[in-house]
Parts: C-alpha cells; sequence; structure tokens
C-alpha cells in the first residue's frame, strides 16, 4: 500500500475522506444540473426552429397551396444549410408527394403535434441514424406535413459535454484525495514528531523540545505550548532536586557531628557529665534537623493546601500589632528600634496562624539582617491595589540579582552563611504569600531592604459575589 | 488524688515508643495503662476512669480521631492528648474537633509530652476556680488582672498579664514555647525563633528583679516553669 499505517489509521485521513465524499457529491451534483440545463435548453432551442420552419411552410401553403409547398420543400433540400432537417408531405392516404424521408414512417400514425421518431427512413444513403424531433401537421387539403429535424449534433454535444464533465469530476476527485491524503500525512508528521520527542524525553531526560517549523500555524502554537510546559516541569524537577541535595547537605553536617560524638562515646572511657552533655548535643542537634523537616513539610502543606479551607475576616493592621508586641523584647535586645504604623482597620481575607507566622519571618529578618542600633519600619495600609504590608530595615539588604533566589529554599546569602537559620524562613513567607494570592515585592530601602506584601481586593470581592450568588439563588429558585 | 497514683491511658501501637511513653509517664509518677490497638483502647477508655489519655493518631483496627469521637458520644471526656505523625495543620483542626484536648506532632520532646499530660491532668482534677493565684511571694488577681509581689504591684502588658497568670495556673509544671504560643497568643504552629524566649524573659526581668528569689525559670530545650524555691 502506498500509506504507511500510520497515516492509513489516521483520524485526519478518516476526515479527509470524508470531506472528499461530501466535495464529490456536491461537484456531481452541480455539474449534473449544468449537463440538464444545457440539454433542456438546446431542444427548446431546436424546437423553437422547428416552429419557425413550419410556419414558414404554412405561410408557402397559404399563399401557393400545395405546389409552392412542394417547391419550397425542394428548395430547401437543395439547400446544404438544411441538410439536418426532414421533410416529408404525404396525401391523405400516406402517399409520397415530397420530402428526402422515403415514406410515412409505418410505426407513426400520430395524432397533429411534437414527437420523435426513433428511426427515420431518409432517402439518401449517408443517412443520419439518430432520432428524429417531429412536427406532425394536418393541411386543410388532407395532406400531411412532417417536419423535422435531426438532434445529432445536439446529442453529440451533449455527450462531449457529459464527457467533459465527468472528465472534470474525476480531476476533482483525484486532487481532493491528494489534497486530503497529503494534509493528513502532514499532521501524521508533525504528531509523529511530537511522539517522537515524548518517546526521547521519556528515554534521556527532560532536555528535548519538540522542533518548531516557524510556520506559525497551529501545530506550532501546540508544540509551543508542550514546550513550555516542558520548561516548567523542567524548572519544576531542577528546584526538586536542589531542595533534595540542600537537605542531604543540610543534614549530613549535624549527622557527621552527631555520629563522630557517639563513636566517641563508644571507644572512650568518659565520665558522667562528659556523656551528659555528650547526649544533651546530640539532642539538640537532632532538634535542629527535626526543626528544618518540620519548616519543609510546613512549607509543602502550605503550597497544598486548598486556600479558602481556614480563611477568615482578619485584620491585617491587629496581626501586625501582635506580632510586633511579640519581637519588641527581642528588638530590644538588639538595640534595634520598630516603628509601627498600622491604625485603621486593613480587611484581608486569610488564615491568622500562616499570617502571622509569615510576617514573623519579615519582622524577625529584619531586626537580624537590619544591622544594630538600626530601625524597621512596618507598615499595614490600604493601597489602592488591595491592602499592603511592608517591613523596611536599614541593614545591607539584598543585591538586586539575588533577590529571586532568597525566595527558594534553603537560598543564603553569603554573608549569613554562617549565622543561625536554616534559609527556609523567606520561602515560607513566599508560600504563605502565594496561598493568599498576595504577592511579594523587593525594594531598595537605600540603605537597607524594603519587603512588600501586596494583598489582592480581589478575595473580598469574590466572596461577596459568592454570598451574592447564594442570595439570589435563595430568592429566585425555590429549594425543593 | 489522695494515696493513689493518677491514672493515665496510652493508646500506641510502635512497640519502642509506647514502651518509652510508659516509662516517662510512670517515672513523673501516673500509673500507666497502655493498649495497642484502637480497640482495646476503646474498650479500656470505656471501662475505666482515666485522668488523661494519650491516643496515637494512626492506628490499627480503630483510628485514634474515631476512638475520640465514639467516647465523646458516650459521655467520656476525660482529656485526650493526641499524637500524630501527621503535622499538617488541617489534620490538627480535625483532631481538636473529633474532641481532642491537645496535639503533639511525631517526633516529640518527652518533657515536652509530659508537660502537656500534666497540664491536661490538672485540668480534669481541679473543678474550684481560683480568682486569686499565689505563688511563693507572687499574688496574681485573675479578676481585677493585676500581679503583685510582695505586695507591690507590677506592671504589665495585657499580653504579659496572660502569660504570667497561664504559668501560674501551671505552676511547678514544665509548660513548652509551643504550648505558650497556643495558650497566650492562640497560635498554632511550632515557633522556629528564640522570640518566645526573648519575650519571656522581660517578664522574667519585671517579676523576678531586685527580688529575693527567682520564680520564672528556663528548662533547657522545653521551655519555662513558674515555681516557688522549696
Amino acid at each position: 500500500m502506498l500509506l504507511s499505517k500510520t497515516v492509513r489509521s489516521s483520524s485526519t485521513l478518516k476526515l479527509a475522506f470524508i470531506y472528499v465524499i461530501a466535495f464529490c457529491a456536491a461537484i456531481f451534483g452541480l455539474l449534473g444540473y449544468v449537463y440538464w440545463s444545457t440539454v433542456t435548453y438546446l431542444h427548446k432551442i431546436s424546437d423553437r426552429a422547428i416552429s419557425t420552419e413550419s410556419e414558414l411552410l404554412t405561410k408557402a401553403y397559404d399563399t401557393g397551396g400545395r405546389d409552392a409547398l412542394v417547391t419550397f420543400i425542394n428548395r430547401r433540400l437543395t439547400d446544404a444549410h438544411f441538410s439536418e432537417w426532414a421533410y416529408l408531405l404525404v396525401d391523405h392516404s400516406f402517399d409520397y408527394i415530397a420530402g428526402n424521408l422515403k415514406g410515412w414512417p409505418a410505426s407513426f400514425h400520430g395524432q397533429e403535434g411534437w414527437s420523435t421518431l426513433a428511426f427515420a427512413d431518409w432517402q439518401s444513403e449517408s443517412a443520419r441514424r439518430s432520432p428524429v424531433r417531429v412536427k406532425h401537421q394536418l393541411l386543410p387539403d388532407g395532406n400531411h406535413l412532417l417536419l423535422g429535424r435531426d438532434n445529432e449534433d445536439l446529442d453529440r454535444f451533449g455527450e462531449s459535454v457529459t464527457i467533459g464533465l465527468a472528465s472534470a469530476a474525476v480531476i476533482f476527485l483525484i486532487l481532493a484525495a491528494a489534497a486530503g491524503i497529503s494534509t493528513s500525512r502532514r499532521s501524521v508528521a508533525r504528531i509523529e514528531a511530537i511522539n517522537a520527542t515524548s518517546r526521547e524525553i521519556m528515554r534521556s531526560g527532560l532536555g528535548e523540545r519538540i522542533p518548531l517549523r516557524g510556520t506559525g500555524d497551529e501545530w506550532d502554537g501546540l508544540a509551543e505550548n508542550l514546550n513550555s510546559m516542558l520548561d516548567r516541569i523542567e524548572e519544576l524537577v531542577e528546584t526538586n532536586r536542589q531542595v533534595s541535595d540542600n537537605v542531604a547537605h543540610d543534614l549530613r553536617t549535624p549527622l557527621t557531628r552527631m555520629r563522630g560524638r557517639l563513636e566517641r562515646a563508644c571507644h572512650q572511657q568518659l565520665d558522667l557529665s562528659h556523656y551528659r552533655s555528650l547526649v544533651n548535643d546530640t539532642i539538640s542537634d537532632l532538634d535542629e534537623i527535626l526543626t528544618t523537616f518540620s519548616s519543609l513539610l510546613r512549607i509543602s502543606q502550605i503550597e497544598a493546601r486548598d486556600p479558602t479551607a481556614a480563611f477568615r475576616d482578619l485584620d491585617l493592621s491587629e496581626i501586625v500589632r501582635e506580632v510586633v508586641e511579640l519581637f519588641e523584647p527581642a528588638a530590644e535586645e538588639r538595640a534595634v528600634r520598630l516603628q509601627l504604623s498600622a491604625g485603621e482597620t486593613v480587611s484581608v481575607f486569610g488564615d491568622r496562624d500562616l499570617l502571622f507566622d509569615a510576617i514573623s519571618n519579615l519582622v524577625d529578618n529584619a531586626i537580624k539582617h537590619g544591622g544594630d542600633q538600626g530601625e524597621v519600619r512596618i507598615a499595614v495600609a490600604r493601597s489602592a491595589d488591595g491592602p499592603l504590608l511592608s517591613v523596611s530595615d536599614r541593614g545591607p539588604g539584598i543585591p538586586f540579582e539575588e533577590r529571586n533566589h532568597v525566595l527558594r529554599r534553603f537560598y543564603r546569602l553569603e554573608r549569613s552563611r554562617n549565622r543561625p537559620g536554616n534559609g527556609l524562613g523567606l520561602s515560607l513567607v513566599a508560600a504563605v504569600a502565594n496561598l493568599h494570592s498576595a504577592h511579594i515585592v523587593m525594594a531598595d530601602n537605600f540603605p537597607g531592604l524594603r519587603i512588600e506584601l501586596h494583598f489582592p481586593h480581589l478575595q473580598r470581592a469574590v466572596q461577596s459575589d459568592f454570598d451574592q450568588q447564594e442570595r439570589s439563588w435563595a430568592i429566585g429558585v425555590p429549594r425543593s | 488524688m489522695g494515696g493513689y497514683a493518677r491514672h493515665v491511658l496510652v493508646i500506641e501501637d510502635d512497640a519502642e515508643t509506647a514502651d518509652q511513653l510508659v516509662d516517662c509517664l510512670k517515672s513523673s509518677g501516673y500509673r500507666v495503662d497502655l493498649a495497642v490497638d484502637g480497640e482495646d483502647g476503646l474498650r479500656r477508655a470505656l471501662a475505666a476512669d482515666y485522668v488523661v489519655m494519650t491516643v496515637d493518631r494512626m492506628l490499627p483496627r480503630i483510628d485514634g480521631i474515631e476512638i475520640i469521637r465514639r467516647l465523646r458520644e458516650q459521655g467520656i471526656v476525660t482529656p485526650a492528648l493526641i499524637l500524630s505523625a501527621l503535622g499538617e495543620v488541617d489534620d490538627r483542626v480535625r483532631g481538636l474537633r473529633a474532641g481532642g484536648d491537645d496535639y503533639l506532632v511525631k517526633p516529640f520532646a518527652f518533657r515536652e509530652m509530659l508537660a502537656r499530660v500534666d497540664a491536661l491532668a490538672r485540668r480534669s482534677g481541679t473543678t474550684v476556680k481560683e480568682t486569686i493565684l499565689r505563688i511563693g511571694d507572687l499574688e496574681i488577681d485573675l479578676l481585677a488582672r493585676i500581679a503583685r509581689r510582695r505586695g507591690r504591684e507590677i506592671e504589665l502588658l495585657p499580653r504579659e498579664f496572660r502569660l504570667l497568670a497561664y504559668l501560674a495556673r501551671n505552676a511547678g509544671q514544665v509548660v513548652s514555647r509551643t504550648m505558650l504560643l497556643q495558650h497566650v497568643w492562640d497560635l498554632h504552629f511550632d515557633p522556629t525563633t528564640n522570640v518566645i524566649d526573648v519575650y519571656v524573659g522581660r517578664v522574667r526581668r519585671k517579676i523576678d528583679s531586685g527580688q529575693d528569689y527567682p520564680l520564672i525559670h528556663t528548662i533547657r530545650g522545653i521551655g519555662f516553669c513558674l515555681r516557688a524555691p522549696e
């Protein structure tokens, strides 16, 4: 078979065939109509010519009687222009008087008017054999006049029209089938390319991409979307890998410490107080690991949560006031001044525990990294875009190019690597912000860092829309 | 409580954890019954009168939350501490909603577990509500919301007073940071910074500085304890 199995079984080819069949039906219908109307028209023209000729003969008869009619007929018989015309004049007993037919057709005793002779008995040898359209006239003297016209040319024309139309239809059919097959071959080829890439990805990894043809068609559109989906997946896998690496790295350090310590305890004779401090150190190392694990789990759980499950209407200002109150002693200890500006009620729709935790992390970071004897400003406001929380410090800030990275799990700035902390605080803030559809902006505070959390108006709007909908249902639809 | 030890029920299917729990509770003076699956646990909880029970979240036969739900249906209000390896926020809410009184995520420090069992046991024991608490020379008036030491009033912020009152209600017992966050701030997560320590430190300065003896003690690795010297 000409076509490969994939092409034969492709749905595009099936569609193409359905299209070809429908197309052919339309073509044959159209050509059939053209043929029918052409032939009908030609016969009508021919009949009209016979009528005109018949009038001329009648006029000759009317003016000169039978002799004039015979003369007229004989003149016509010598005229080459009238070679396809049939004339026959017979008397009342159907005996031949004049004309180019041998005699009154045996099978024909018809009434006056139109009919078609299947076979005409021509006098000349080069006789035409095709049916003749005739008009039968009874003359006043009892003679019969048969006037007709051989429609062979007409039929031949009809035939050639038929052949022409049929061959056109065949050509159309072939072209349509070829177009259908080539279309399906093309789409099968594109699908094959996507399939091949998928198989390659399953085999070797996420590096492969579906080739684009640059045609900008819907196939390229699909390939582009699939490619950007692959980019996103690759990015997530990469992040995941980094997190795993970091977990492994962060675990290895305390685990090594613990192992060494236990080994020493096993091989050396130590006094009781040494053992006790060894066990205590091991427990606090374990606690450190557990804290890291809990933080990681907490972030994943926040990321996987249904946002609205535990959401309530909250006053952001009140939460921030509570956070600031909690951190006041810690700030005092470092001689950092906490400046709070949160007067009016700023409503957000959210989870109090998570918001408190996230804001605590921001304030904690600002106090720790904002430089000693610095100042941390915490402000809550209603901006045009929605509730806005900002925490600004006067510390060294975060270099512009690192601002995107600090939200990643375990990412730590070079200078803070030796300080306590696990690099998860801002990841938690990011997860909480994301859950609340808030976005984080990191800006320069000249000097220092200003982190802003922009909450959407939307959530309240969605909520009140919902309420309204509930109400309208309650009113509009009687509950059964 | 009289002459007999307070009776605690432990429902835990992991043998080693169960052993450690029983050991830990026994060594701090509780009488302990152990049930190793949900069915046994439910039967025992229905049969005897316990001051507290600890319930593992995931158990063979009957789930921990289901046990608490059925007990509450029967009108048995024995305080229950849920011990769970599932630390999800939603799971915590589910456990408390089913009638659990407290929730602790595995792995936990045994002293934290003990602190919570103590708090629950005391809750089921004391029915009379005192309005004035006295610990050594510290006097806390819960109605007037005033704290005095040696008769001198100590100025406290509202939150500081709540913290002191909570410590005083659990006087002599260890209170963990998470418990403080839960009962004083009404927040349900484990603090990852030392901010609670610093906050308690400020309250301690107000209470203890310039006094004959300290009342607020830091228990390393766990939390705090308010107690007068013996």
